[in-house]
Protein backbone atom coordinates (compact mmCIF):
# COMPACT_ATOMS: atom_id res chain seq x y z
CA UNK A 1 0.00 0.00 0.00
CA UNK A 2 2.83 2.41 -0.73
CA UNK A 3 3.12 5.56 -2.83
CA UNK A 4 2.67 5.22 -6.56
CA UNK A 5 1.75 7.29 -9.58
CA UNK A 6 -1.03 6.38 -11.91
CA UNK A 7 -1.75 7.48 -15.45
CA UNK A 8 -5.16 9.11 -15.71
CA UNK A 9 -6.18 9.77 -19.29
CA UNK A 10 -9.33 11.32 -20.68
CA UNK A 11 -11.26 8.75 -22.65
CA UNK A 12 -12.00 9.33 -26.29
CA UNK A 13 -15.64 9.76 -25.43
CA UNK A 14 -17.58 12.07 -27.73
CA UNK A 15 -19.85 14.28 -25.66
CA UNK A 16 -22.73 16.03 -27.41
CA UNK A 17 -22.03 19.65 -28.31
CA UNK A 18 -25.71 20.47 -27.80
CA UNK A 19 -28.36 18.70 -25.73
CA UNK A 20 -30.98 17.10 -27.94
CA UNK A 21 -34.72 17.09 -27.18
CA UNK A 22 -37.73 15.87 -29.09
CA UNK A 23 -40.15 17.32 -26.55
CA UNK A 24 -39.92 21.08 -26.53
CA UNK A 25 -38.92 23.63 -29.11
CA UNK A 26 -38.07 27.15 -28.13
CA UNK A 27 -37.99 29.75 -30.88
CA UNK A 28 -35.57 32.52 -29.89
CA UNK A 29 -36.61 36.11 -29.64
CA UNK A 30 -35.28 38.20 -32.52
CA UNK A 31 -33.66 40.57 -30.03
CA UNK A 32 -32.33 38.19 -27.38
CA UNK A 33 -31.22 34.61 -28.06
CA UNK A 34 -31.52 33.79 -24.36
CA UNK A 35 -35.30 34.42 -24.43
CA UNK A 36 -37.87 32.26 -26.19
CA UNK A 37 -40.57 33.95 -28.23
CA UNK A 38 -42.60 30.79 -28.96
CA UNK A 39 -42.67 27.40 -27.30
CA UNK A 40 -43.93 24.23 -28.92
CA UNK A 41 -44.65 20.91 -27.28
CA UNK A 42 -44.13 18.10 -29.78
CA UNK A 43 -44.87 20.59 -32.52
CA UNK A 44 -47.96 22.22 -30.95
CA UNK A 45 -47.81 25.88 -30.01
CA UNK A 46 -48.13 26.33 -26.25
CA UNK A 47 -50.75 29.06 -26.57
CA UNK A 48 -52.74 26.98 -29.04
CA UNK A 49 -52.77 24.20 -26.45
CA UNK A 50 -53.82 26.60 -23.70
CA UNK A 51 -56.75 27.81 -25.80
CA UNK A 52 -58.09 24.50 -27.00
CA UNK A 53 -56.90 21.54 -24.92
CA UNK A 54 -57.15 20.34 -21.32
CA UNK A 55 -54.31 19.98 -18.84
CA UNK A 56 -54.64 16.17 -19.06
CA UNK A 57 -54.30 16.34 -22.87
CA UNK A 58 -51.08 18.33 -22.63
CA UNK A 59 -49.70 16.14 -19.86
CA UNK A 60 -50.20 13.07 -22.02
CA UNK A 61 -48.73 14.88 -25.03
CA UNK A 62 -45.64 15.83 -23.06
CA UNK A 63 -44.81 12.23 -22.19
CA UNK A 64 -46.20 10.30 -25.16
CA UNK A 65 -45.62 12.72 -28.01
CA UNK A 66 -49.22 12.73 -29.26
CA UNK A 67 -52.49 14.07 -27.89
CA UNK A 68 -54.64 11.43 -26.21
CA UNK A 69 -57.99 10.18 -27.43
CA UNK A 70 -60.92 11.27 -25.22
CA UNK A 71 -60.97 7.73 -23.77
CA UNK A 72 -57.26 7.85 -22.87
CA UNK A 73 -57.67 11.31 -21.34
CA UNK A 74 -60.59 10.03 -19.28
CA UNK A 75 -58.46 7.14 -18.02
CA UNK A 76 -55.61 9.43 -16.93
CA UNK A 77 -57.91 11.92 -15.29
CA UNK A 78 -59.68 9.14 -13.38
CA UNK A 79 -56.37 7.72 -12.18
CA UNK A 80 -55.15 11.17 -11.19
CA UNK A 81 -58.24 11.76 -9.08
CA UNK A 82 -57.91 8.27 -7.61
CA UNK A 83 -54.31 8.91 -6.58
CA UNK A 84 -54.63 12.59 -5.71
CA UNK A 85 -54.20 12.03 -1.99
CA UNK A 86 -52.53 9.01 -0.38
CA UNK A 87 -54.24 10.20 2.81
CA UNK A 88 -53.06 11.59 6.15
CA UNK A 89 -51.82 8.21 7.47
CA UNK A 90 -49.59 7.43 4.50
CA UNK A 91 -45.87 7.70 5.37
CA UNK A 92 -45.23 10.13 2.49
CA UNK A 93 -48.04 12.39 3.66
CA UNK A 94 -46.79 12.15 7.21
CA UNK A 95 -43.35 13.24 5.98
CA UNK A 96 -45.04 16.32 4.48
CA UNK A 97 -46.94 16.89 7.73
CA UNK A 98 -43.77 16.55 9.80
CA UNK A 99 -42.14 19.14 7.58
CA UNK A 100 -45.21 21.36 7.87
CA UNK A 101 -45.62 21.18 11.62
CA UNK A 102 -41.86 21.64 12.08
CA UNK A 103 -42.18 24.86 10.06
CA UNK A 104 -39.70 23.58 7.50
CA UNK A 105 -39.08 25.96 4.62
CA UNK A 106 -42.35 25.55 2.70
CA UNK A 107 -40.60 24.90 -0.62
CA UNK A 108 -39.16 21.72 0.88
CA UNK A 109 -42.49 20.12 1.80
CA UNK A 110 -43.15 18.56 -1.59
CA UNK A 111 -39.58 17.29 -2.30
CA UNK A 112 -39.45 15.75 1.17
CA UNK A 113 -42.75 13.94 0.74
CA UNK A 114 -41.98 12.86 -2.82
CA UNK A 115 -38.66 11.36 -1.71
CA UNK A 116 -40.54 9.14 0.73
CA UNK A 117 -43.04 8.34 -2.01
CA UNK A 118 -40.18 7.23 -4.24
CA UNK A 119 -39.53 4.07 -2.27
CA UNK A 120 -39.64 0.46 -3.31
CA UNK A 121 -42.64 -0.08 -1.00
CA UNK A 122 -45.89 1.50 -2.27
CA UNK A 123 -43.85 4.19 -4.01
CA UNK A 124 -42.41 5.15 -7.35
CA UNK A 125 -39.83 2.36 -7.36
CA UNK A 126 -42.57 -0.19 -6.82
CA UNK A 127 -44.61 1.29 -9.69
CA UNK A 128 -41.60 0.98 -11.99
CA UNK A 129 -41.02 -2.61 -10.87
CA UNK A 130 -44.73 -3.37 -11.27
CA UNK A 131 -44.75 -2.12 -14.86
CA UNK A 132 -41.81 -4.40 -15.64
CA UNK A 133 -43.54 -7.32 -13.87
CA UNK A 134 -46.76 -6.81 -15.84
CA UNK A 135 -44.92 -6.42 -19.14
CA UNK A 136 -43.03 -9.65 -18.52
CA UNK A 137 -46.05 -11.65 -17.42
CA UNK A 138 -49.18 -10.36 -19.13
CA UNK A 139 -48.86 -12.82 -21.98
CA UNK A 140 -49.11 -15.67 -19.46
CA UNK A 141 -52.18 -16.89 -17.65
CA UNK A 142 -52.58 -14.69 -14.56
CA UNK A 143 -53.78 -17.52 -12.31
CA UNK A 144 -50.72 -19.59 -13.17
CA UNK A 145 -48.35 -16.72 -12.40
CA UNK A 146 -50.15 -16.20 -9.09
CA UNK A 147 -49.91 -19.88 -8.26
CA UNK A 148 -46.15 -19.94 -8.94
CA UNK A 149 -45.53 -16.87 -6.83
CA UNK A 150 -47.70 -18.08 -3.96
CA UNK A 151 -45.75 -21.34 -3.90
CA UNK A 152 -42.52 -19.44 -3.22
CA UNK A 153 -44.12 -17.00 -0.80
CA UNK A 154 -41.99 -16.00 2.16
CA UNK A 155 -44.15 -15.81 5.28
CA UNK A 156 -42.24 -13.14 7.16
CA UNK A 157 -43.54 -10.53 9.55
CA UNK A 158 -45.63 -7.68 8.20
CA UNK A 159 -47.24 -7.48 4.80
CA UNK A 160 -46.46 -9.51 1.73
CA UNK A 161 -46.12 -8.03 -1.75
CA UNK A 162 -46.35 -11.21 -3.76
CA UNK A 163 -45.36 -9.18 -6.82
CA UNK A 164 -44.66 -5.47 -7.21
CA UNK A 165 -48.01 -3.67 -7.04
CA UNK A 166 -49.93 -6.58 -5.54
CA UNK A 167 -50.24 -7.77 -1.96
CA UNK A 168 -51.63 -7.07 1.47
CA UNK A 169 -51.70 -3.85 3.45
CA UNK A 170 -51.89 -3.91 7.24
CA UNK A 171 -52.71 -7.59 7.07
CA UNK A 172 -55.65 -7.22 4.69
CA UNK A 173 -56.87 -6.20 1.27
CA UNK A 174 -56.89 -2.42 0.88
CA UNK A 175 -60.45 -1.56 -0.26
CA UNK A 176 -59.79 1.74 -2.06
CA UNK A 177 -57.37 0.41 -4.70
CA UNK A 178 -59.78 -2.49 -5.34
CA UNK A 179 -62.65 -0.09 -6.01
CA UNK A 180 -60.42 2.17 -8.08
CA UNK A 181 -59.35 -0.77 -10.24
CA UNK A 182 -62.96 -1.86 -10.77
CA UNK A 183 -63.91 1.68 -11.79
CA UNK A 184 -60.96 2.00 -14.18
CA UNK A 185 -61.73 -1.41 -15.69
CA UNK A 186 -65.20 -0.12 -16.59
CA UNK A 187 -63.76 2.71 -18.71
CA UNK A 188 -63.48 2.38 -22.49
CA UNK A 189 -59.66 2.76 -22.38
CA UNK A 190 -59.23 -0.25 -20.10
CA UNK A 191 -56.60 -2.44 -21.75
CA UNK A 192 -54.84 -5.73 -21.45
CA UNK A 193 -52.77 -4.86 -18.37
CA UNK A 194 -55.73 -3.78 -16.21
CA UNK A 195 -57.65 -6.88 -17.23
CA UNK A 196 -54.64 -9.10 -16.55
CA UNK A 197 -54.15 -7.41 -13.17
CA UNK A 198 -57.78 -8.09 -12.31
CA UNK A 199 -57.36 -11.79 -13.13
CA UNK A 200 -54.16 -11.86 -11.08
CA UNK A 201 -55.89 -10.24 -8.09
CA UNK A 202 -58.81 -12.66 -8.35
CA UNK A 203 -56.31 -15.50 -8.09
CA UNK A 204 -54.72 -13.88 -5.00
CA UNK A 205 -57.92 -13.01 -3.17
CA UNK A 206 -58.09 -16.19 -1.14
CA UNK A 207 -54.67 -15.36 0.31
CA UNK A 208 -55.69 -11.98 1.69
CA UNK A 209 -53.93 -10.00 -0.99
CA UNK A 210 -55.15 -7.70 -3.72
CA UNK A 211 -54.47 -4.53 -5.66
CA UNK A 212 -52.12 -1.97 -4.20
CA UNK A 213 -52.31 1.62 -5.43
CA UNK A 214 -48.91 1.12 -7.05
CA UNK A 215 -50.25 -1.85 -9.03
CA UNK A 216 -53.34 -0.02 -10.25
CA UNK A 217 -51.21 2.89 -11.43
CA UNK A 218 -48.73 0.52 -13.09
CA UNK A 219 -51.47 -1.23 -15.09
CA UNK A 220 -52.89 2.08 -16.31
CA UNK A 221 -49.43 3.27 -17.32
CA UNK A 222 -48.85 -0.02 -19.16
CA UNK A 223 -52.15 0.26 -21.01
CA UNK A 224 -51.38 3.84 -22.03
CA UNK A 225 -47.90 2.94 -23.27
CA UNK A 226 -45.78 4.71 -20.66
CA UNK A 227 -42.29 3.41 -20.03
CA UNK A 228 -41.48 1.94 -16.59
CA UNK A 229 -39.24 4.87 -15.61
CA UNK A 230 -41.98 7.34 -16.51
CA UNK A 231 -44.40 5.39 -14.32
CA UNK A 232 -42.28 5.97 -11.21
CA UNK A 233 -42.26 9.73 -11.58
CA UNK A 234 -45.85 10.04 -12.80
CA UNK A 235 -47.02 8.17 -9.72
CA UNK A 236 -45.18 10.71 -7.57
CA UNK A 237 -46.65 13.55 -9.62
CA UNK A 238 -50.22 12.27 -9.39
CA UNK A 239 -49.99 11.80 -5.59
CA UNK A 240 -48.27 15.16 -5.07
CA UNK A 241 -51.34 17.38 -4.55
CA UNK A 242 -52.51 15.52 -1.46
CA UNK A 243 -49.03 15.42 0.03
CA UNK A 244 -48.64 19.16 -0.40
CA UNK A 245 -52.13 19.96 0.89
CA UNK A 246 -51.58 18.04 4.13
CA UNK A 247 -48.11 19.51 4.60
CA UNK A 248 -49.41 23.03 4.12
CA UNK A 249 -52.32 22.43 6.47
CA UNK A 250 -49.85 21.85 9.29
CA UNK A 251 -47.43 24.53 8.09
CA UNK A 252 -50.04 27.15 8.86
CA UNK A 253 -48.77 29.79 11.29
CA UNK A 254 -51.85 29.07 13.37
CA UNK A 255 -50.67 25.49 13.99
CA UNK A 256 -48.03 25.12 16.65
CA UNK A 257 -45.37 22.43 16.74
CA UNK A 258 -47.63 20.66 19.24
CA UNK A 259 -50.32 20.15 16.57
CA UNK A 260 -49.08 16.61 15.91
CA UNK A 261 -48.37 13.81 18.40
CA UNK A 262 -44.91 13.73 19.98
CA UNK A 263 -44.72 10.50 21.92
CA UNK A 264 -43.94 10.55 25.62
CA UNK A 265 -41.27 8.25 27.12
CA UNK A 266 -43.89 5.59 27.82
CA UNK A 267 -44.62 5.30 24.11
CA UNK A 268 -41.08 5.79 22.81
CA UNK A 269 -39.50 2.57 23.96
CA UNK A 270 -35.71 2.46 23.88
CA UNK A 271 -34.28 -1.04 24.06
CA UNK A 272 -32.14 -1.57 27.20
CA UNK A 273 -29.07 -2.37 25.10
CA UNK A 274 -29.36 1.04 23.40
CA UNK A 275 -29.10 2.69 26.82
CA UNK A 276 -26.24 0.71 28.23
CA UNK A 277 -23.75 -1.23 26.24
CA UNK A 278 -21.97 -4.26 27.62
CA UNK A 279 -18.39 -3.17 27.37
CA UNK B 1 -50.14 10.35 24.67
CA UNK B 2 -51.59 7.23 23.19
CA UNK B 3 -53.58 6.74 20.03
CA UNK B 4 -57.14 5.34 20.11
CA UNK B 5 -57.29 1.59 20.39
CA UNK B 6 -59.13 -0.76 18.04
CA UNK B 7 -62.87 -0.35 18.01
CA UNK B 8 -64.43 -2.60 15.40
CA UNK B 9 -64.58 -6.38 15.32
CA UNK B 10 -61.67 -7.72 13.28
CA UNK B 11 -61.80 -10.64 10.91
CA UNK B 12 -58.04 -11.05 10.38
CA UNK B 13 -55.18 -11.37 12.86
CA UNK B 14 -53.85 -7.87 13.42
CA UNK B 15 -51.60 -8.65 16.39
CA UNK B 16 -48.49 -7.56 14.50
CA UNK B 17 -50.03 -4.18 13.70
CA UNK B 18 -51.63 -3.54 17.09
CA UNK B 19 -48.31 -4.22 18.81
CA UNK B 20 -46.78 -1.34 16.88
CA UNK B 21 -49.77 0.97 17.06
CA UNK B 22 -49.16 4.15 19.03
CA UNK B 23 -45.63 3.14 20.04
CA UNK B 24 -42.15 3.58 18.54
CA UNK B 25 -39.62 0.90 19.48
CA UNK B 26 -35.97 1.73 19.00
CA UNK B 27 -32.84 -0.34 19.27
CA UNK B 28 -30.83 2.67 18.14
CA UNK B 29 -31.50 5.09 20.96
CA UNK B 30 -33.25 8.35 21.70
CA UNK B 31 -33.72 11.23 24.05
CA UNK B 32 -34.93 10.63 27.58
CA UNK B 33 -35.72 14.18 28.60
CA UNK B 34 -33.77 15.22 31.67
CA UNK B 35 -31.73 12.01 31.67
CA UNK B 36 -29.61 11.48 28.57
CA UNK B 37 -29.50 11.14 24.81
CA UNK B 38 -28.72 7.51 24.13
CA UNK B 39 -27.04 6.20 21.00
CA UNK B 40 -26.33 2.49 20.67
CA UNK B 41 -25.53 2.12 24.34
CA UNK B 42 -23.62 5.38 24.66
CA UNK B 43 -24.71 8.52 26.43
CA UNK B 44 -24.00 10.99 23.64
CA UNK B 45 -23.15 14.03 25.72
CA UNK B 46 -21.02 12.06 28.19
CA UNK B 47 -19.32 9.48 25.99
CA UNK B 48 -19.33 10.66 22.38
CA UNK B 49 -19.18 14.45 22.20
CA UNK B 50 -15.56 15.52 22.40
CA UNK B 51 -14.39 11.91 22.55
CA UNK B 52 -15.39 10.30 19.26
CA UNK B 53 -14.94 11.77 15.80
CA UNK B 54 -17.90 12.69 13.57
CA UNK B 55 -17.12 9.75 11.29
CA UNK B 56 -16.94 7.32 14.21
CA UNK B 57 -20.43 8.43 15.21
CA UNK B 58 -21.61 8.28 11.59
CA UNK B 59 -20.46 4.66 11.33
CA UNK B 60 -21.99 3.95 14.74
CA UNK B 61 -25.35 5.32 13.64
CA UNK B 62 -25.29 3.41 10.37
CA UNK B 63 -23.96 0.07 11.57
CA UNK B 64 -24.20 0.00 15.36
CA UNK B 65 -20.42 -0.49 15.55
CA UNK B 66 -18.05 1.88 17.32
CA UNK B 67 -14.97 1.57 15.16
CA UNK B 68 -11.44 2.62 16.01
CA UNK B 69 -10.53 6.20 15.20
CA UNK B 70 -8.21 5.35 12.32
CA UNK B 71 -11.01 3.61 10.40
CA UNK B 72 -13.21 6.67 10.82
CA UNK B 73 -10.32 8.82 9.61
CA UNK B 74 -9.96 6.52 6.61
CA UNK B 75 -13.65 7.05 5.75
CA UNK B 76 -13.25 10.79 6.18
CA UNK B 77 -10.56 10.71 3.51
CA UNK B 78 -12.96 8.84 1.21
CA UNK B 79 -15.43 11.70 1.62
CA UNK B 80 -12.64 14.07 0.57
CA UNK B 81 -11.79 11.89 -2.44
CA UNK B 82 -15.36 11.87 -3.73
CA UNK B 83 -16.20 15.54 -3.23
CA UNK B 84 -14.59 17.68 -5.91
CA UNK B 85 -15.45 21.34 -6.53
CA UNK B 86 -15.89 20.75 -10.29
CA UNK B 87 -19.17 22.10 -11.62
CA UNK B 88 -19.08 19.83 -14.67
CA UNK B 89 -19.61 16.73 -12.53
CA UNK B 90 -23.31 15.95 -12.75
CA UNK B 91 -24.20 16.05 -9.05
CA UNK B 92 -22.09 19.16 -8.51
CA UNK B 93 -23.80 20.93 -11.37
CA UNK B 94 -27.11 20.29 -9.64
CA UNK B 95 -25.64 22.24 -6.72
CA UNK B 96 -24.57 25.04 -9.08
CA UNK B 97 -28.01 25.17 -10.64
CA UNK B 98 -29.57 25.35 -7.18
CA UNK B 99 -27.30 28.23 -6.29
CA UNK B 100 -28.02 30.14 -9.46
CA UNK B 101 -31.75 29.76 -8.78
CA UNK B 102 -31.25 30.85 -5.16
CA UNK B 103 -32.37 27.70 -3.39
CA UNK B 104 -31.36 27.15 0.19
CA UNK B 105 -27.99 25.41 0.64
CA UNK B 106 -29.81 22.44 2.14
CA UNK B 107 -32.03 22.03 -0.93
CA UNK B 108 -29.08 22.30 -3.32
CA UNK B 109 -26.85 19.90 -1.40
CA UNK B 110 -29.64 17.37 -0.86
CA UNK B 111 -30.48 17.54 -4.57
CA UNK B 112 -26.84 17.01 -5.51
CA UNK B 113 -26.55 14.08 -3.12
CA UNK B 114 -29.69 12.57 -4.66
CA UNK B 115 -28.19 13.03 -8.11
CA UNK B 116 -25.16 10.99 -7.07
CA UNK B 117 -27.41 8.08 -6.12
CA UNK B 118 -26.77 6.73 -9.60
CA UNK B 119 -25.54 3.39 -10.87
CA UNK B 120 -23.00 5.32 -12.98
CA UNK B 121 -21.12 7.23 -10.27
CA UNK B 122 -21.33 8.53 -6.69
CA UNK B 123 -22.69 6.46 -3.84
CA UNK B 124 -24.93 3.84 -5.47
CA UNK B 125 -22.14 1.90 -7.27
CA UNK B 126 -20.67 1.06 -3.87
CA UNK B 127 -23.54 -1.34 -3.27
CA UNK B 128 -22.94 -3.26 -6.49
CA UNK B 129 -19.14 -3.05 -6.20
CA UNK B 130 -19.26 -4.45 -2.66
CA UNK B 131 -21.65 -7.20 -3.64
CA UNK B 132 -19.36 -8.09 -6.53
CA UNK B 133 -16.21 -8.40 -4.44
CA UNK B 134 -17.99 -10.36 -1.70
CA UNK B 135 -19.39 -12.80 -4.29
CA UNK B 136 -16.04 -12.93 -6.11
CA UNK B 137 -14.21 -13.91 -2.92
CA UNK B 138 -16.72 -16.69 -2.27
CA UNK B 139 -16.06 -17.97 -5.79
CA UNK B 140 -12.31 -17.69 -5.39
CA UNK B 141 -12.43 -19.57 -2.10
CA UNK B 142 -14.29 -22.35 -3.90
CA UNK B 143 -11.41 -22.54 -6.35
CA UNK B 144 -12.51 -20.33 -9.23
CA UNK B 145 -9.56 -18.55 -10.89
CA UNK B 146 -9.64 -14.77 -11.41
CA UNK B 147 -9.92 -15.16 -15.18
CA UNK B 148 -13.10 -17.17 -14.71
CA UNK B 149 -14.56 -14.66 -12.23
CA UNK B 150 -13.99 -11.90 -14.80
CA UNK B 151 -15.35 -14.00 -17.63
CA UNK B 152 -18.68 -14.30 -15.81
CA UNK B 153 -19.03 -10.53 -16.12
CA UNK B 154 -18.49 -10.46 -19.88
CA UNK B 155 -21.51 -10.27 -22.16
CA UNK B 156 -19.52 -11.75 -25.02
CA UNK B 157 -16.04 -13.29 -25.16
CA UNK B 158 -13.39 -10.68 -25.91
CA UNK B 159 -15.58 -7.79 -24.80
CA UNK B 160 -14.48 -5.77 -21.77
CA UNK B 161 -16.38 -7.03 -18.73
CA UNK B 162 -18.82 -4.75 -16.99
CA UNK B 163 -17.72 -4.85 -13.37
CA UNK B 164 -18.81 -2.12 -10.98
CA UNK B 165 -15.67 -0.95 -9.21
CA UNK B 166 -13.50 -1.05 -12.32
CA UNK B 167 -13.14 1.55 -15.12
CA UNK B 168 -14.92 4.93 -14.93
CA UNK B 169 -16.99 7.04 -17.34
CA UNK B 170 -14.85 10.00 -18.44
CA UNK B 171 -11.24 8.86 -17.95
CA UNK B 172 -9.19 5.72 -17.58
CA UNK B 173 -7.20 5.30 -14.40
CA UNK B 174 -8.22 6.74 -11.04
CA UNK B 175 -5.89 9.06 -9.14
CA UNK B 176 -7.95 8.54 -5.98
CA UNK B 177 -6.86 4.92 -5.63
CA UNK B 178 -3.12 5.58 -5.09
CA UNK B 179 -4.03 8.50 -2.84
CA UNK B 180 -6.13 6.23 -0.66
CA UNK B 181 -3.52 3.48 -0.78
CA UNK B 182 -1.14 6.01 0.73
CA UNK B 183 -3.69 6.95 3.41
CA UNK B 184 -4.32 3.29 4.21
CA UNK B 185 -0.63 2.66 4.55
CA UNK B 186 -0.12 5.70 6.78
CA UNK B 187 -2.95 4.52 9.00
CA UNK B 188 -1.29 1.13 9.30
CA UNK B 189 -3.69 -0.92 7.19
CA UNK B 190 -2.67 -3.84 5.03
CA UNK B 191 -4.80 -5.51 2.37
CA UNK B 192 -7.21 -8.17 3.54
CA UNK B 193 -8.73 -10.97 1.48
CA UNK B 194 -11.25 -8.81 -0.39
CA UNK B 195 -8.84 -6.04 -1.30
CA UNK B 196 -6.14 -8.50 -2.29
CA UNK B 197 -8.57 -10.18 -4.66
CA UNK B 198 -9.71 -6.79 -5.94
CA UNK B 199 -6.10 -6.02 -6.93
CA UNK B 200 -5.71 -9.43 -8.54
CA UNK B 201 -8.77 -8.69 -10.65
CA UNK B 202 -7.35 -5.28 -11.49
CA UNK B 203 -4.09 -6.89 -12.61
CA UNK B 204 -6.00 -9.19 -14.94
CA UNK B 205 -8.13 -6.33 -16.32
CA UNK B 206 -5.08 -4.13 -16.89
CA UNK B 207 -3.34 -6.86 -18.80
CA UNK B 208 -6.32 -7.91 -20.91
CA UNK B 209 -8.39 -4.74 -21.28
CA UNK B 210 -6.23 -1.85 -20.01
CA UNK B 211 -8.86 -1.01 -17.38
CA UNK B 212 -8.06 -0.39 -13.73
CA UNK B 213 -9.83 -0.31 -10.41
CA UNK B 214 -11.77 2.83 -9.58
CA UNK B 215 -12.23 4.34 -6.14
CA UNK B 216 -15.54 2.48 -5.72
CA UNK B 217 -13.77 -0.84 -6.18
CA UNK B 218 -11.13 0.18 -3.67
CA UNK B 219 -13.71 1.29 -1.09
CA UNK B 220 -15.68 -1.93 -1.59
CA UNK B 221 -12.64 -4.16 -1.10
CA UNK B 222 -11.27 -2.24 1.87
CA UNK B 223 -14.55 -1.90 3.78
CA UNK B 224 -15.53 -5.51 3.07
CA UNK B 225 -12.24 -6.46 4.75
CA UNK B 226 -13.40 -4.41 7.72
CA UNK B 227 -16.43 -6.71 7.90
CA UNK B 228 -19.03 -4.25 6.70
CA UNK B 229 -21.71 -5.68 4.42
CA UNK B 230 -22.62 -4.06 1.07
CA UNK B 231 -25.68 -2.26 2.43
CA UNK B 232 -23.67 -0.82 5.32
CA UNK B 233 -21.00 0.42 2.91
CA UNK B 234 -23.60 2.09 0.67
CA UNK B 235 -25.34 3.63 3.68
CA UNK B 236 -22.24 5.07 5.34
CA UNK B 237 -21.26 6.69 2.02
CA UNK B 238 -24.73 8.14 1.27
CA UNK B 239 -23.54 11.74 1.60
CA UNK B 240 -20.12 11.19 0.06
CA UNK B 241 -20.41 13.99 -2.54
CA UNK B 242 -21.69 16.52 -0.01
CA UNK B 243 -18.88 19.03 0.09
CA UNK B 244 -18.18 19.10 -3.66
CA UNK B 245 -21.82 19.93 -4.33
CA UNK B 246 -21.69 22.56 -1.62
CA UNK B 247 -18.65 24.26 -3.16
CA UNK B 248 -20.41 24.50 -6.52
CA UNK B 249 -23.58 25.78 -4.88
CA UNK B 250 -21.70 28.51 -3.06
CA UNK B 251 -19.87 29.71 -6.16
CA UNK B 252 -23.02 30.11 -8.24
CA UNK B 253 -24.88 31.58 -5.27
CA UNK B 254 -22.26 34.31 -5.10
CA UNK B 255 -22.83 35.26 -8.74
CA UNK B 256 -25.90 36.94 -10.25
CA UNK B 257 -29.02 34.74 -10.50
CA UNK B 258 -29.27 32.47 -13.56
CA UNK B 259 -25.76 33.47 -14.63
CA UNK B 260 -24.33 29.99 -14.16
CA UNK B 261 -23.69 28.49 -17.61
CA UNK B 262 -26.70 30.20 -19.27
CA UNK B 263 -28.08 28.61 -22.43
CA UNK B 264 -29.30 30.33 -25.57
CA UNK B 265 -32.35 28.85 -27.27
CA UNK B 266 -30.16 27.43 -30.03
CA UNK B 267 -27.98 25.62 -27.49
CA UNK B 268 -30.77 23.06 -27.38
CA UNK B 269 -30.99 20.90 -30.47
CA UNK B 270 -34.70 20.31 -31.08
CA UNK B 271 -35.15 17.19 -33.16
CA UNK B 272 -38.86 16.59 -32.60
CA UNK B 273 -41.99 16.96 -34.69
CA UNK B 274 -42.10 20.18 -36.77
CA UNK B 275 -44.64 22.87 -35.98
CA UNK B 276 -48.23 21.67 -36.51
CA UNK B 277 -51.71 23.10 -35.83
CA UNK B 278 -53.40 22.12 -32.58
CA UNK B 279 -56.46 19.96 -33.36
CA UNK B 280 -59.75 20.84 -31.68
CA UNK B 281 -60.95 18.47 -28.97
CA UNK B 282 -62.80 15.47 -30.34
Amino acid sequence: MGDEKIQVRRRDLKFATRTVTKIWEEVPSAHNPFLAERCRCHGYDLFGLIRTRSFIDVLYLLFRGELPSPEQAQMIESLMIGLINPGPRHPATRAAMNAGVGKTNSVHILPIALSVLGGAYLGGEEVEAAIRFIRQNQSREAALVAEELLATRNNGEGDCHIAPGFGSRFGGIDPVPQELAVLLCSLPACGKALRWGTDFVNALGREGMGWLASGVAACVFCDLGFQPQAGAGLFQLFCAPGLLAHGLELASPYKSIAAMPFLDEEHYVIAPEAKKRNR
Amino acid sequence: MSLPRKQKKETVDLTFWHKRHGVIYSRKGGWVVGEAVYNHGYSMMDELVGKASFFQVLILNVTGRMVERRLADWLENIFICLSWPDARIWCNQVGSLGGTMRTSPVAAVCSGVLAADSPMYGSAPLLAASQFIVDALLKKNKGMPVAEIVKLQQRRPGMPPNIVGYARPVASGDERVPAMKRVSSELGYTSGEHLTLAFEIEGFLLEKFNESMNIGGYIAGFLSDQEFNPQEIYRMCSMVVNSGVHACYVESMENPPESFFPLRCDDIDYQGVPSRPVPARG
